[in-house]
């Protein structure tokens, strides 16, 4: 569906570009990097780190406060507010996430989008309430998805540290029926490890399936972005090698221009 | 002089409040883009002479948002404000609603302010989210890439002065004088989005 000229598929034409996504993990109102739970290295600031991204090309952003659940959300929402106020692109904003009215504040402060990951396992209802109340277009539920030692698929919440009791296929089939707008499809066993997306996996979500997937862990380089988007991802995030500034967003878009994928392309 | 600095007065923009979404995106970029700015939720007859531009965002269901356009009693005054010629700029559902209805909601009734209704998008998934080349003979948009977040659009305008595919064409941006629609999310698109509000604004 993204492949500039190719026939249109069973979805007929669509102009419709693929996304670059970078993430930023954030505690406190500040950009981080998790070296393990409890070492937390200062990054910078939101605001800037976000306009960098932006000008760099970046489609939209997802930032995850991984300390919410903690130091409870007014830090996160004066940054939402900063970042509203200063970017003209659209970004998500996920981490302890816990009722309703956390997301009322979120999308108060001005997130375009919120993304769910434990509390959508443990309060599947809270989707449809989000669905309901703001669309499905602001609720991206992020899966966490693990290949087992005997190859089956799991899912994990608490930032993966926990085996959630739900079968794979059912979650998927669920949250789809239960109208979130968009997967964030993370591959744990990919994750951090540089050797690409699981095309595997993102192969069954082809132009049949109901949403769009954003493809999430394992990017080392832009060949890999490439490889996700033939493999059937609307959207691929990324994190680590856009912040150790391995490849610009804009080295990533420029490639997968090369190679005739519709992207936004902001370099003219 | 006093002319001069007359012909250059900044716009006076005022940005419809219908409760339906959030305002703060839009609102920074008008104020950024460097005129003056008020938020409305009620129509009043002073607009008529302190204000050269109303822009009327929109977010949710059709029916929701044409019930909050009659509730507070803009259905009247929007049609007075375009028989005056006035500047008036619908944004996403805020577009759909200047025309007659909508599949979403086929008992309601738009402005009627063009002539046609919404359809369903024709692709699977949807909503529509994300960035589309548009398709436009006018400069400010040609070959632009805007942000979309929708699931009914309209089809076919004589005054569609952009357009897209998702699944077949659809209208992006429609005119007629002073009479702006955009079905995309300016506030949204970049640089491309501010200095296309900056253009409709001034």
């Amino acid at each position: 569906m993204y492949v500039n000229n190719e026939k249109p598929d069973i979805n007929g034409e669509s102009d419709l570009c693929a996304r670059i996504i970078p993430c930023l993990d954030v505690a406190y109102g500040r950009v981080v990097k998790g070296t393990n739970f409890k070492e937390l290295v200062d990054m910078g600031d939101p605001v800037q780190l976000a306009q960098m991204y932006e000008q760099q090309g970046a489609d939209e952003l997802v930032f995850l406060d991984i300390k919410a659940s903690v130091d409870g959300q007014q830090s996160a929402l004066d940054m939402v507010y900063q970042v509203a106020t200063h970017l003209s692109i659209p970004f998500a904003v996920g981490g302890g996430i816990k009722a309703l009215e956390d997301v009322h504040r979120f999308f108060h402060a001005g997130a375009d989008k919120v993304t769910l990951n434990t509390m959508a396992v443990e309060q599947p209802e809270l989707i449809n309430q989000i669905a309901t109340q703001y669309g499905s277009q602001s609720i991206v539920v992020a899966v966490d998805v693990n290949q087992e030692v005997d190859g089956s698929l799991a899912i994990y919440t608490h930032g993966g540290s926990k085996l959630a009791p739900v079968d794979y296929h059912s979650w998927i089939e669920e949250i789809v029926d239960r109208g979130a707008g968009e997967i964030l499809l993370t591959a744990m066993h990919k994750d951090g490890t540089g050797s690409g997306f699981d095309t595997d996996l993102l192969a069954q979500f082809g132009a049949g399936f109901p949403v769009q997937v954003i493809a999430s862990g394992g990017a080392k380089g832009p060949q890999d972005f490439l490889a996700a988007v033939h493999a059937g991802a609307d959207a691929v995030l990324a994190a680590g090698l856009f912040h150790r500034g391995e490849y610009t967003v804009g080295e990533v878009k420029a490639y997968l221009i090369n190679n005739n994928i519709k992207i936004r392309n902001t370099e003219c | 002089m006093s002319l001069a600095l007359n012909n250059t007065r900044a716009s006076q923009v005022a940005v419809i409040d219908l409760n339906s979404g959030n305002l703060l995106s839009l609102e920074t970029a008008i104020k950024t883009a460097g005129f003056s700015l008020t938020t409305v939720k009620k129509p009043n007859d002073d607009l008529l002479t302190t204000c050269d531009v109303l822009v009327m965002p929109g977010q949710g269901r059709f029916a929701y948002v044409m019930q909050q356009i009659n509730d507070t009693g803009w259905r009247e005054f929007l049609q007075e404000w375009v028989r005056n010629g006035k500047r008036l700029v619908g944004i996403c559902v805020g577009m759909q609603v200047l025309f007659e209805g909508s599949e979403e909601d086929p008992e309601t009734n738009g402005l009627g302010l063009f002539k046609g209704r919404c359809q369903k998008l024709s692709h699977p998934k949807t909503p529509m989210v994300g960035w589309a080349k548009l398709d436009s003979y006018k400069l400010t948009m040609k070959d632009q890439y805007a942000y979309f977040v929708n699931s009914y659009a309209i089809s076919e305008c004589h005054f569609g002065t952009s357009k897209v595919n998702y699944g077949s064409s659809f209208c992006a941006a429609v005119q007629r004088g002073n009479l702006y629609g955009f079905q995309f999310h300016p506030e949204k698109s970049g640089s491309f989005g501010r200095e296309l509000i900056k253009h409709v604004c001034q």
